[in-house]
């Protein structure tokens, strides 16, 4: 815990692990989250699925505090994320965010958006840091476009750029927010197949996600949650190919067949 | 008969087209134009004003306003953070300096300023410390009203992206939220520059010594100075349209080609499968 949170020395980049005891949170008068326990293993990736409102995306903002939970515990790797002394900073530096809306700086270049945490925050030259981004863009294989201003990139390539701006940080940990949701449908694959190549290289992920066939195909567990609480979980093949809780096959069946055939 | 739609337009248009050359024609005929041009337009005893309204009235009238737009723009930006930052003792603070500031005449400040100031304190400012500081004061509150609105135009979204990557407050507010919630304001800030140029005529009221002179005083002393009407006047207001039309231009602008158009767009949201989905499993 303290190595981590100092910034200085060379950072650790082996996977974290993540661990969800009892969690509440409300927001207002609606109880989001009614007591959550799960976890996921260093290295594994975990697709949380669910209907819209049951708590997915408030659950994956709480493991990096975007919302503070009011109960319960998370641990990251070897940080308590839920200790009031927590080095949040710290913390986030080691867990990656992409979000639904990709979030870039629209005020920044591409090169910049993934440059500039790593500079001002990790206090890397700009030599180092740009060689970091250009590496981490070719890998999204967007290092052509590094000039660009975000909004002169489609959907796909601005979320491509936020995958690797997050990864110029060495996250341990990466948390999706529902990637590919925004996106024009022809450019989902392109998100998909980049989170499944950062999937294959060992990567810690926690992925909220309406996309079935990435789950069934990425990830190690799925976890199906309602109304604020985890209904069913296991490996993908069984939650999404055979599920047992009558509210699962409910929501897949939706999901699956909007038509309802 | 009856007229098409189109020719009772083009009918009213020519009429009114009629009234308004009946009306040039006969001020032509009854104003007395050497009256005016005497009172209004009287050029030659007012070369005399050259070059000092410029060197002199339009360089301090710039200087007091630059001065008082750099100081209003640091005030009014530590007030708009202040105004929503989490601690409400700093809330109600803003609150109340903007009220108070925005709700008394620009000129008791100037008052208060050149005379109070003097008496109450013994401080014995310079005409550009009371000028720079009266706008700075007054500026403050309506830019920090400003830049508040565009602190919260900012996408919640570009706050927490760059406090997830791990940046603390205080660096994500000064690399991401406050430099584009500036491209945002920057039309209204012009406005904001043009507002303190003519407030800048305040000063008038404390007087000044001739070298401190602002285009305002060298407008109202030319009147009694040049015997040439009201042309002194006339020649310090062209001096203000100088600064002031150039920067609503500027304004314009910026407004026509505002960076937040493109970004500020919202992705649309999508249905909860794609196509692709299937075609992965």
């Amino acid at each position: 815990m303290s190595d981590e949170s100092a910034n200085a020395g060379p950072m650790s980049t082996a996977p974290a692990g993540v661990v969800i005891e009892g969690l509440h949170k409300s927001f207002g008068e609606v109880e989001v989250l009614k007591g959550i326990d799960m976890s996921v293993e260093p290295g594994q990736v975990v697709c949380l699925i669910g209907a819209s409102g049951s708590g997915k995306s408030t659950l994956l903002r709480c493991v990096n505090r975007l919302e503070d939970p009011d109960a319960g515990s998370i641990t990251v790797g070897e940080f308590d994320a839920t200790h009031a002394d927590v080095n949040l900073d710290a913390m986030r530096q080691h867990i990656g965010m992409v979000f639904q809306q990709f979030n870039l700086f629209p005020h920044l270049s591409v090169l910049e958006n993934c440059t500039i945490t790593p500079r001002r925050v990790l206090k890397h030259s700009r030599e180092k840091a740009e060689a970091e981004a250009l590496h981490q863009l070719d890998l999204v294989g967007l290092k052509h476009l590094a000039q660009r201003r975000p909004a002169q990139l489609s959907g796909g390539q601005q979320q491509r750029v936020a995958i690797a701006r997050a990864l110029t940080m060495q996250p341990n940990l990466m948390l999706f927010d529902e990637p590919t949701s925004a996106l024009d449908p022809e450019t989902v694959g392109e998100v998909l197949s980049i989170m499944r190549d950062l999937a294959r290289a060992g990567m810690t992920m926690l992925v909220v996600t309406h996309e079935m066939g990435f789950a069934r195909e990425v990830a190690d567990r799925v976890v199906f949650l309602d109304q604020g609480l985890v209904v069913e979980e296991g490996p993908a093949e069984q939650v999404i190919g055979a599920p047992t809780q009558p509210r699962t096959q409910d929501f897949l069946r939706r999901v699956l067949n909007p038509l309802g055939k | 008969m009856a007229l098409s739609n189109r020719d009772r337009a083009r009918l009213s248009l020519g009429i009114q087209a009629a009234i308004f050359a009946a009306i040039v024609v006969v001020l032509i005929v009854i104003i007395d134009w050497t009256a005016v041009q005497r009172s209004f337009f009287n050029v030659e005893p007012v070369m005399a004003m050259f070059p000092e309204v410029i060197t002199v009235g339009l360089w301090n009238t710039v200087r007091y306003t630059f001065f008082g737009f750099v100081f209003g723009l640091i005030g009014g930006t530590v007030l708009a953070l202040m105004r929503i930052a989490s601690f409400p003792v700093y809330r109600w603070l803003a609150t109340l300096y903007i009220e108070f500031f925005r709700g008394i005449p620009a000129i008791l400040v100037f008052i208060a300023l050149g005379f109070g100031a003097s008496l109450a304190f013994g401080l014995n400012l310079s005409t550009l410390q009371t000028a720079s500081t009266a706008l700075a004061i007054v500026g403050a509150a309506y830019i920090a009203e400003t830049i508040r609105a565009g602190l919260q135009a900012v996408p919640k979204g570009q706050m927490e992206a760059a406090r997830a990557l791990g940046m603390p407050a205080w660096r994500a507010m000064l690399t991401i939220q406050i430099p584009q919630a500036f491209r945002i304001v920057l039309p209204p800030l012009t406005n904001e520059a043009i507002l303190l140029t003519k407030d800048s005529s305040l000063i008038f009221v404390v007087g000044m010594a001739g070298s401190a002179a602002e285009l305002t005083k060298m407008g109202r002393d030319g009147i009694t100075m040049y015997q040439a009407g009201m042309t002194p006047l006339v020649v310090a207001g062209i001096c203000y349209l100088l600064i002031t039309v150039p920067l609503s231009i500027l304004a314009r602008r910026m407004e026509e080609r505002s960076p937040g158009r493109s970004s500020r767009r919202r992705p649309k949201k999508k249905a909860t499968t794609s196509p692709v989905s299937s075609g992965v499993a």
